[in-house]
Parts: structure tokens; C-alpha cells; sequence
């Protein structure tokens, strides 16, 4: 009832003609970023943060997280239609998708792809309304002490878990906690790494050195590419037949449930979701032979399963103030510039930010679901557009974006450095998600590291005497010494990029 | 007999007009060209678009467009404490077409603390209006066993160190009037510094992880009227709208004022006529009903100085942070 009478409050927010306005322009911002090929989710929430300074929170929320799960909606497109993933977590799609296109059956794969995509997006959000009221009413537990223990938990999570190096994961994770020192010690009120710049005293921005890392590497990665621009145009309809729909069926239940699961563990990404729905379908197919030549069950799943991991990764963000994944740390520090700290206190400070944002995911969806079905064209024509055109302009919009977030030259001198910086790490192969997480985690674990401490007055016991923060640290330390053991080898190669 | 009286009266009156334009023409032919039509003056605001001061700085620079008769327009520079923006404003030329919002505490402490290398002082900064005040105070939770502010002082005396307080930073107002409570009744508290903002800290104090919540009259009007919370004290010199019933410290016996508050300056060199100029039309502007009603719609209390008692006020802040600067770095 409760979850019922909450939502009721959220749509009457997302309802307004201008919040559906942000879900649209987020819808389609994605989308595009989906479709094209080289710009991941980071980039583009990244690289839009500056854009929604002007705007109400749930606004600007709306918009960023409209942008992050359309994104998983247009990167079907050209897995499909290209046999290019617009984005990682569609890279499995490409198998099943390409084959259906080249037999005339794209449209049909797009549609399930697109109805899959709904059905996920939705589930999870069901599940992030039940899971909001019984854990928020955890919210006032969460002291600077049992705060700090979650975020050790979250980080220790990532770190067993990203990359496929555990070396290179962890030198880059400590990079980013190293860029995290940067700025006023948070007690002594002293400069630390500032070298006499007054910009770095707050810290260093990281929405500059995100939109450097992800997107301006990413830009100059692919400014080395060719892409093959083959397109497979003929598609007879885009209707799928009842014996899609039928089969169709308990992938997209599978999807979702594997999704959902998967988003809630912080360090998974999308396209460990989207691979283990693709197996799961092949281990419970009764002709697992067929995978391989275009199986409708092989794109069903896997775009249902990569659609309910995006907006279950958002659960944990909600509840707990935890990001799971790069993507949501990046909406994370933007709910953060926006002067809101994710985590249960919201959904008791800003009820109308936090439903209003939950309820818009539903209204996303629905705009995602119109905006690929019968538009999926103008996707595809967009494509055409040739590349180096289209990132001139992009980073045109990137320069102007982060002057823009303090009117000050200096963030686009901090977005260049990263970016050149971004472009070695990824020559290098070192994963960048590491940096993101403890570049947002580390400024918030040092200070309740060092609030914990000031309010036991220097005695590190009040870890020990709070029970959550105990379990939470028990926890921690289990995944930290789980990767030395080799537990989790077999996963690796799955878990690697958003 | 009345034609002469006539012209008489005619005579003086043309006599007293040459007498005033003769006084006035100087003062005149100096303002005139300020503000030029067209020409916009900025206000620098080292805060970002949409936090309480850009709010209302926003709110002033419409009023002061009607005033002046030239655009007005706010620009924000955050970063670093307001630091960034208050060396744009010293170095700003002085010809009154710049000015800068100056909040207090981080106005005194960014030129006070020698670490941030600040290459302004005081006297870069020609005061011209104080408009907007926070006082602050102390408060406790509905259950706590703290009754009066006597109690929590007497307890923080008896236990040093012990009764958790927060504030939302070493350099805050919260932190500098703990200090200054401190330092006049010897208690001790064991400060916890939330850097990050109020809200965090009050999760912590509406969660019981703190025991006593220092904070500023806007942060807690809410949980004052649902009864949460009981509020202590406020250190102002009379008694809060937003809180009746609730007595100041002094009122209480503890002489503290200590508030976040919000004001406006030019570059040094500025010319005295422009500044009286700016002063007189952020004066009249504050003083209209429309700009309260604005003021009030944000939560913002207004409190209006005019430069020469914002200069006063200024002076004896300065000399109160430069006595507990040194107790932070401890």
C-alpha cells in the first residue's frame, strides 16, 4: 500500500509536462548514444552532466537515467543491423541478431529486442519500488561508521571483480582514490596536491575527468578505427510472428529476473547480464544446436537481461547511496553536484526526487519502447552520418560542456590531460571503470573514515561495536581475500567494460 | 502689490534651483555616467547556480536592473570556498561595473588561513550592503536528556570530549562558533565535520549518531514544527521567527553571535560616488516589499547593513576568526 500511495506521489511529479520532456530528450540522447558505435553509457551521462545544471534535480536525474537505460535500448540496433555493438553489454546480441538480419528477420529481432527491453526495464523498477520502503526504513542506521564499512564493501567488491587483470584493476582503483586526495583535507582544512591552483582545492572535478577518461579516449580510440558501414537494409516486417512471441516468452521472463539480480551486485556491468542470459538460454534450449543461426531466444534474452540490469543496478544507488556500476557512479556525482546524496536519506528528504525519478523510469520506457519500435529507421540513418563529421561535433559539445560546469577553462585543460591519459591507460589495456568508482566512493570514504574516527575521538573500536558495520566489514574483507583463492577466476573475461 | 509679490517669490525660487545646481553639479556630472545604458554590471558569485547565495544574488540582481536601469547579471564561479571568485572581484577593474557577492565565514577565512595562499586581503574589499543573515544554533533530539543549553555545556565541561557535535566543516560557521563556546565556558566537544553539507550531518543527528546538532536558523524550520526536534539556543541578539518560544545564548547567559551571512563588494579603487551609487540602489531594492516577499519565498532571512556598519561588521568578524584560526589547525 505503501509502495502504491509513494508511487502515486512520483508519477504526479514525472507527469508533468516538463519532467516527461527530460525522460524524452534522455530517451533520446540515448538511444543515440546506443546507436553509435564507440560511445558507451559512460561517456554520455558524462559528457551530459553539464547540460542539466540549469535544471530542477529530478529534472536532471530524470534525463540521466532516461539516457543510461535508453542507451541499452539503441545498442541493439547496430548489433543487429551492423554486427557492431553500440555498446558493450549488446555485444552477445550480435551473434543471434546478425544472423536473424541477414535472413530478412531484423525487424522481428529489433521488435522482440525493444518489447524485451520494456518488460525488463519495468521489472526492475518493480523490484526497486518494493525493495525502496523496506530499506529505507534502514535509512537512519547509516551513521559515518556503518557508511564507511558499506562503501569498504562496495570497493572491495569492484576490486575482486573488474577487469581481467586483478593487478592492473587494482592499480587503476588506486589511481582514482590517489586523484580522490586531491583537494582541502576534509578535517585539517589543509591543501593536499593542489600545486597552488585554487581550482583543485575543492578536489578535482569529476565530471572534467570522466568526460576525458571515457569520452574524449574514447573518441581519439576510435579516430584509429574503420568502421565497416555495411548495412543490411532490406527488412520485411518489423510484426514478429506468434511463434516469436511464444518463444520469445521465457527468455525475456529469465532476462529479467537474471538482470535484476546481476544489477544489484555492485561491480557486475550490463554485458555480464546480457552474456550469462545468453548461456542460460542455451543450457535450458531444447535445440541448443540451433544457437548460432538466429535464434529469436538469443536476442530476447539478452536485451531483456541487459535492460533489467540497468535499472536494477540502480536499486543498490537508491537504497544503499552505493553505485554498482561505472554508468551509476558517473549519475551518482551527478546527483551529488545537484546537492543530493543518493542513499536512503533521500527517499525521506527529497520523496518528491526519489519517486518522481522512479516513477520517470517507467515513462522512459515507454518512450524507448515507441522511439525504437516504429522509429527504429531514423536510427539507422543516423549511422550514416559520416564519423569524422559526427565527432567533430561531439567534441565540439564536450569542450563547450565542461567549461560549463564552472564557467572556468581549467575543467577543459583537466578534460584534455584525462583524455590523453584515458587513451594510454586503454592502449595499455588497463580498465577505466576502477577509476570512476573510487574517484566518486574515495572523497565520501575518507570523510566518514575520519568522521567515525573524530566522533570515537581516535579509537578505530567503533567499527567493531556497530553490528552492520561489523557484518558489512566481515563481508568486505571475504571478497578481498575470495579473488586470491581464485574463486571467481572463471567469471573474469566475462565481467570486463560497460 | 500681488504681481510683485509675484515675481518676488519667482526670484527666490529661481535663486534657490541655481543654488542646488550649483551644490549638486559636481556629485551629478560624476554619477551621471554611472551606470552607462547598456553597459552590464556582473556580480560575482563564487557559489553555483542554484544554491541559497546565487538564489539570492539572482533575486537582487533583478531588482537592482529596474533600479540601476542596466542589465544585471550574475556569474557564477564556484570552487574553492568563494576563493576563486573573491580574487576574480579583487582584481576586478574598479570602475564599479564588477562586483562580488561575499559570504562570511569563507570571505575572512580564505585571506586569514595562510594555506590557501590567498592573494587578497580586507582591504582589496570595499563593503557595499550585508543583505541576508543565518544565525546559528543548537539543537537536540526529541528524546535527547539534554533540556537547556546550561545542560549540554555543563556536560560537555564534565565529560571533555565526549558529547558529539557537528558542523559542516572546520572553516564553517558551526565550527568557529563551537570554538568561540569553548573557549568562553571551557567545555569541550568532540566536533565531527561534515564537509560534505547539512544533509549528511543530519542523517547522522536524526539517526542518534550525534548528540548535539550545530547548525544555522534554516536547516532545521521543518523539524521544529513536527516537534523532532528541541532547539537549544540561537546565537543571535534576538530571537528567531521561524522558532517561538526559543531563546537566544545570550539569553541564556552565553554571549555568542555567530551566523553564516551574505553581502556584496567592490573591488578596492572603486569610485565613492559609484559606491554610493550601488549602495543606494541595493538599499532601496531590499527594502521593497516585493524583494521581502521573494527573500521569504526562499527561506532566506534578510538582515540589511549599509556599508559603513557592514565595514563594523566585517572588521569584528575578521578580529573574532583570526583569534580561533590557529584552534582549528590544533
Amino acid at each position: 500500500m505503501e509502495a502504491i500511495h509513494n508511487l502515486l506521489l512520483g508519477f504526479s511529479i514525472a507527469l508533468t509536462p516538463q519532467n516527461i520532456l527530460f525522460a524524452f530528450i534522455g530517451s533520446v540522447l540515448g538511444t543515440l548514444i546506443g546507436v553509435l558505435p564507440g560511445i558507451g553509457p559512460v561517456a554520455g551521462v558524462a559528457m551530459l552532466i553539464p547540460l542539466t545544471f540549469q535544471m530542477t534535480p529530478t529534472g536532471a536525474i530524470i534525463m540521466l537515467t532516461a539516457l543510461f537505460y535508453g542507451t541499452q535500448y539503441g545498442g541493439t540496433i547496430t548489433s543487429v543491423l551492423l554486427n557492431v555493438p553500440g555498446e558493450a553489454a549488446s555485444a552477445i546480441t550480435c551473434i543471434e541478431g546478425y544472423q536473424m538480419a541477414k535472413k530478412g528477420r531484423g525487424g522481428v529481432a529489433l521488435s522482440i529486442a525493444a518489447i524485451g527491453s520494456f518488460f525488463g526495464g519495468t521489472f526492475a523498477t518493480i523490484a526497486l519500488v518494493l525493495a525502496a520502503g523496506p530499506l529505507t526504513r534502514f535509512a537512519l542506521e547509516f551513521g559515518p561508521v556503518e557508511f564507511f564499512a558499506l562503501i569498504t564493501l562496495g570497493i572491495s567488491l569492484l576490486m575482486g571483480l573488474a577487469g581481467k587483470s586483478m593487478i592492473k584493476a587494482l592499480m587503476m582503483g588506486i589511481f582514482g582514490l590517489l586523484l580522490a586526495m586531491i583537494g582541502m583535507d576534509p578535517v585539517s582544512g589543509i591543501p593536499r596536491f593542489t600545486f597552488g591552483r585554487m581550482e583543485l582545492m575543492d578536489g578535482i572535478g569529476f565530471v572534467p575527468v570522466i568526460m576525458g577518461l571515457f569520452g574524449l579516449a574514447e573518441i581519439l580510440m576510435n579516430a584509429e578505427k574503420q568502421f565497416s558501414q555495411v548495412f543490411i537494409e532490406k527488412m520485411s516486417s518489423l510484426i514478429p510472428t506468434c511463434k516469436d512471441f511464444r518463444d520469445s516468452f521465457g527468455p525475456i521472463l529469465r532476462g529479467s529476473l537474471i538482470g535484476t539480480l546481476l544489477g544489484l551486485v555492485p561491480g557486475m556491468t550490463g554485458s555480464a547480464s546480457s552474456f550469462l542470459s545468453y548461456i542460460a538460454e542455451r543450457k535450458v534450449s531444447k535445440h541448443p544446436e540451433r544457437f548460432g543461426s538466429g535464434v529469436i531466444e538469443g536476442v530476447a534474452g539478452p536485451e531483456t537481461a541487459n535492460n533489467a540490469h540497468a535499472n536494477g543496478a540502480l536499486i543498490p544507488l537508491f537504497t544503499l547511496g552505493i553505485p554498482a556500476s561505472p554508468t551509476v557512479a558517473v549519475i551518482m556525482g551527478a546527483f551529488m553536484m545537484h546537492g543530493l546524496i543518493p542513499g536512503p536519506f533521500l527517499f525521506k528528504e527529497h520523496p518528491e526526487v526519489a519517486w518522481g525519478v522512479i516513477a520517470s523510469f517507467y515513462i522512459g520506457n515507454v518512450i524507448l519502447l515507441i522511439l525504437n519500435l516504429p522509429l527504429v529507421g531514423i536510427w539507422i540513418k543516423i549511422l550514416k552520418i559520416p564519423y569524422g563529421l559526427l565527432f567533430g561535433i561531439i567534441l565540439t559539445f564536450m569542450v563547450v560542456g565542461a567549461y560549463s560546469i564552472s564557467n572556468s577553462a581549467f575543467d577543459v585543460l583537466i578534460m584534455t590531460i584525462f583524455g590523453v591519459i584515458g587513451y594510454i591507460l586503454r592502449k595499455l589495456d588497463f580498465p577505466l571503470a576502477p577509476v570512476v568508482l573510487t574517484l566518486i566512493l574515495g572523497p565520501l570514504m575518507e570523510r566518514s573514515l575520519r568522521q567515525s574516527l573524530e566522533m570515537s575521538q581516535g579509537d578505530f573500536r567503533i567499527f567493531l561495536e556497530s553490528p552492520i558495520a561489523l557484518v558489512l566489514l566481515i563481508l568486505a574483507s571475504v571478497f578481498m581475500i575470495a579473488p586470491t583463492f581464485k574463486f571467481i577466476k572463471k567469471k573474469k573475461s566475462v565481467i570486463s567494460g560497460e | 502689490m500681488q504681481i510683485q509679490n509675484y515675481f518676488a517669490r519667482i526670484r527666490t525660487l529661481i535663486n534657490i534651483a541655481f543654488f542646488l545646481i550649483f551644490l549638486g553639479f559636481p556629485s551629478i556630472s560624476i554619477a551621471l555616467d554611472f551606470p552607462q545604458k547598456g553597459k552590464t554590471i556582473q556580480i560575482l558569485v563564487g557559489f553555483a547556480a542554484g544554491g541559497s547565495s546565487d538564489v539570492g544574488a539572482r533575486i537582487l540582481a533583478s531588482g537592482l536592473e529596474k533600479e540601476l536601469g542596466t542589465s544585471v547579471l550574475v556569474v557564477n564561479k564556484p570552487g574553492a570556498s568563494g576563493q576563486i571568485a573573491y580574487t576574480m572581484l579583487s582584481q576586478a577593474p574598479p570602475d564599479g561595473y564588477t562586483i562580488g557577492n561575499t559570504n562570511f565565514p569563507s570571505a575572512v577565512v580564505t585571506y586569514l588561513d595562510p594555506a590557501r595562499k590567498a592573494t587578497y586581503n580586507r582591504k582589496n574589499f570595499i563593503p557595499l550592503a550585508l543583505h541576508v543573515i543565518d544565525p546559528g544554533l543548537f539543537a537536540v533530539k526529541k528524546d535527547s536528556p539534554f533540556k537547556t543549553l546550561r545542560e549540554v555545556i555543563e556536560a560537555a565541561k564534565a565529560n571533555p570530549k565526549k558529547i558529539k557535535i557537528c558542523t559542516t566543516g572546520i572553516q564553517s560557521d558551526e565550527a568557529f562558533a563551537i570554538l568561540q563556546l569553548q573557549k568562553m565556558t571551557g567545555a569541550q566537544f568532540a566536533m565531527v565535520h561534515f564537509s560534505q553539507g547539512i544533509a549528511p550531518a543530519m542523517t547522522a543527528f536524526l539517526g542518534g549518531k550525534i548528540d548535539v546538532f550545530c547548525g544555522n536558523v534554516g536547516d532545521l524550520i521543518a523539524q521544529f514544527k513536527s516537534g523532532e526536534v528541541r532547539i537549544l539556543g540561537i546565537m543571535d541578539e534576538k530571537p528567531s521567527p521561524f522558532y517561538p518560544g526559543v531563546k537566544t545564548f545570550e539569553e541564556q547567559g552565553y554571549k555568542l553571535y555567530n551566523a553564516s551571512s551574505r553581502g556584496f563588494a567592490a573591488p578596492a579603487g572603486t569610485p565613492k560616488e559609484i559606491i554610493n551609487i550601488l549602495s543606494e540602489a541595493i538599499k532601496k531594492v531590499v527594502a521593497s516589499e516585493e524583494h521581502k516577499k521573494r527573500m521569504a519565498d526562499m527561506g532566506l532571512t534578510l538582515r540589511y547593513m549599509d556599508p559603513i556598519q557592514y565595514a563594523k561588521y566585517w572588521d569584528d568578524y575578521e578580529a573574532i576568526i583570526k583569534e580561533l584560526l590557529p584552534l582549528t589547525k590544533e
